[in-house]
């Protein structure tokens, strides 16, 4: 959490109770009981500005040294959500320039805190303050930019892109983070959503994600964000899983070539799971294959989860017993 | 082979729980306003271990988490503080401004008193699930406090479990959470911290647990069960990972194994010298890390011994999943129950 706690001591840094200007105010020290656990040796430092901390919330001060003395606080322990609560407190109190405390909130996320809740929620509330998002993508770029997995950041993104209807660029910006990295399962969740936010799953965009997916596979093969996403897709197709000639076209000349993605392979098993429950007696997706994909898997190609395949194979063999069964019955 | 395999080191471990709980240095000041958490995964982590015995502060440490239990059914900010860092001596036993509990440390001092054997009878039950209910929002989700704070499936699993320890699902309205969570799974079958985002394995196990603690796991379809267990079961890679194309990490082997467990999937993965990929992160000082040759710390020794349980290594307790406790803490809170329901 906390890179930017003090673990030296700042040696600039003057006490507050050295400080004149705020003579009038008594420290007012912690009270861990008697046995506290899990004490934490806390810096002279520490402790002193949080003795001044508890003073200004005993008298409820909110002032401009109240101010600097929340911002000490925060940098002491950017953990502490009162500390921020109180300093928002502040800021409206004084009707403060709430634009300052954007640029001072996004310094801390983006050099310091880029994982931290409570810095997050922090420019949260401001956005919602201020009704102005146009520096929000800027921010969650700048701190994509070093990881691009930050799950803070996409969740920030996201809430000011459904909240403001930022969708415009969204789909080339995601396209730029696959590029980079191809694996990125962030970004290829941000495309899922943005098509889900904006023109949802039409006929046309149906085909153009199944190719943006394809194209990708094509380039890794054993890439799980881009299967995940395939199948993700295929969920709005009304045929399923097993009926996409493009999709099934592409799998089965992959598979010819000799590819053995696990999750090509676990896809062929689903699409014969679907036809032998549906009862048909298709000639590619079939009991027989099925079997034999999981045997495939299990021997070889994802011995990690061997038992799993099996047990699958011998789901997929129930579902036709039923199938039969109740087809005879039927007769 | 074997030569090469790394052995568990119980004794290394219960040591670095002790110290944590002796006290930390001040590098770890942002640990603050956690102390509670903390102090939860030491507990637990010795009871794993079969080590709470050599504790000798369990008492104090009762004590010292009643200190921190608010109530004030006015203000509707029930339950446990995090750390003594808004309390002074005027103040003491007294209700104030920001005095507030807090979702997830109210779970964690909840799930350590029953792991110390405490009969919980100096909690104020009713309060607490009062405050609980005005923490959810109309969507299911719950907030961590009463102001201040984000809203995700972690705080929805907190009041979950601090329903289920307090024998009251007053707390929230289950279909809302229900509702949440069905909304929260993501195109793949793993399941987000909320809607739309991007699912991960910590927000699936807070979901799939909220979903046992509930006793509503049958609202999941077929397609979303087998889809859920087919996206944790790809978690496993050379350890567990929490989001697909992401590295290992010591702690996704609970948040990831125990919602295989919950769902009756784990037994799908390899056994064989599974709990290696936990062991390279074991210090030799005691303690586990996120991952190889980077600094142990609390949550990732506790996760990895729970971790190992599921894996059955020799020397630690059985763990229950659902409330992540050990299964002897477990049973423990089902005999305070029947003694509140006077049976």
């Amino acid at each position: 959490m906390g890179e930017s706690s003090s673990d030296e001591s700042d040696t600039t840094f003057q006490l507050y109770k050295d400080r004149r200007e705020w003579k009038d105010v008594t420290p007012v020290p912690q009270d861990d009981g008697d046995q506290p656990i899990v004490a934490i040796d806390y810096t002279e430092q520490f402790k002193d500005v949080f003795d001044y901390f508890r003073a200004v919330l005993q008298s409820g001060e909110k002032s401009e040294r109240a101010l600097n003395l929340t911002k000490d606080a925060a940098a002491l322990n950017p953990a502490n959500y009162t500390v921020w609560q109180y300093r928002r407190e502040i800021l409206k109190a004084l009707n403060k320039d709430l634009n300052e405390e954007m640029d001072f909130i996004e310094k801390i996320i983006v050099y310091n805190q880029p994982k931290n809740y409570q810095v997050w929620h922090h420019r949260k509330v401001l956005v919602e303050w201020l009704q102005d998002a146009a520096k929000e993508k800027y921010l969650t770029e700048t701190v994509l930019a070093k990881d691009a997995k930050n799950y803070h950041a996409w969740q920030h993104r996201q809430w000011i892109i459904k909240t403001f209807n930022l969708y415009d660029g969204e789909l080339e910006y995601i396209d730029s983070l696959i590029s980079d990295d191809i694996r990125n399962n962030s970004a290829w969740n941000q495309r899922y959503f943005v098509v889900m936010g904006t023109t949802g799953f039409t006929e046309e965009v149906l085909n153009r994600e199944i190719d943006y997916a394809l194209s990708n596979i094509k380039v890794v093969t054993e890439n799980e964000s881009a299967w995940n996403y395939l199948r993700g897709v295929l969920l709005h197709d009304k045929c399923g899983l097993s009926r996409n000639k493009k999709v099934t076209e592409f799998c089965e000349e992959l598979y010819n070539s000799g590819n053995r993605s696990p999750f090509l392979l676990a896809l062929l098993v689903d699409m014969c799971s679907e036809q032998v429950s549906q009862g048909n007696e298709d000639p590619l997706y079939n009991l027989e294959r099925a079997k034999n994909l999981c045997n495939e898997l299990s021997e070889k190609y994802d011995t990690v989860r061997a038992k799993y395949w099996q047990f699958m194979a011998e789901t997929i063999e129930k579902k036709s017993k039923k199938e039969e069964s109740q087809v005879e019955a039927e007769n | 082979m074997d030569f090469y395999k790394i052995k568990f080191n119980p004794t290394a471990h219960k040591k670095y729980l002790l110290r944590i709980l002796r006290g930390l240095p001040p590098s770890l000041s942002s640990m603050d306003t956690h102390r509670v958490i903390l102090t939860y995964f030491a507990v637990s982590g010795l009871d794993l271990l079969n080590e709470l015995d050599s504790f000798p502060n369990k008492q104090a440490t009762i004590e010292w988490l009643y200190s921190l239990q608010v109530f004030d059914d006015s203000e509707l900010v029930s339950g446990f503080q995090g750390s003594s860092t808004l309390n002074t001596e005027l103040n003491q036993g007294q209700n104030a401004l920001y005095k507030w509990g807090h979702i997830a440390t109210t779970y964690s001092a909840l799930a350590t008193l029953v792991i110390l054997k405490d009969d919980l009878e100096r909690v104020h039950r009713k309060s607490i699930i009062k405050s609980l209910r005005s923490l959810q929002l109309p969507n299911g989700c719950f907030m961590g406090a009463k102001d201040g704070t984000e809203h995700d499936m972690r705080f929805v699993f907190c009041a979950a479990c601090i329903c289920y320890i307090l024998d009251d699902f007053s707390g929230m309205d289950i279909d809302r959470t229900v509702d949440f969570i069905l909304k929260s799974i993501s195109y793949d079958f793993g399941i987000a911290q909320g809607p739309q985002l991007e699912s991960h394995s910590g927000s699936t196990f807070c979901a799939v647990a909220t979903l046992a603690l509930t006793k509503q796991l049958h609202r999941l379809s077929p397609p979303q069960l087998e889809g859920l267990k087919r996206w944790l079961l790809n978690r496993f890679e050379n350890g567990f990972t929490g989001r697909p194309n992401k590295p290992s990490d010591t702690c996704y082997s609970f948040w990831t194994g125990g919602a295989l467990k919950i769902l009756n999937a784990y037994q799908f993965i390899e056994e064989k010298d599974n709990d290696q990929f936990i062991l390279v992160t074991q210090d030799r000082n005691g303690g586990f890390s996120k991952w190889v040759n980077t600094a142990p710390d609390a949550m990732h020794t506790y996760l990895g011994l729970a971790g190992l349980s599921f894996m059955n290594e020799t020397g630690i307790s059985s763990v229950f999943p659902d409330l992540n406790m050990s299964t002897r803490a477990h049973e423990h809170l089902l005999s305070l129950h029947r003694k509140w329901r006077g049976c």
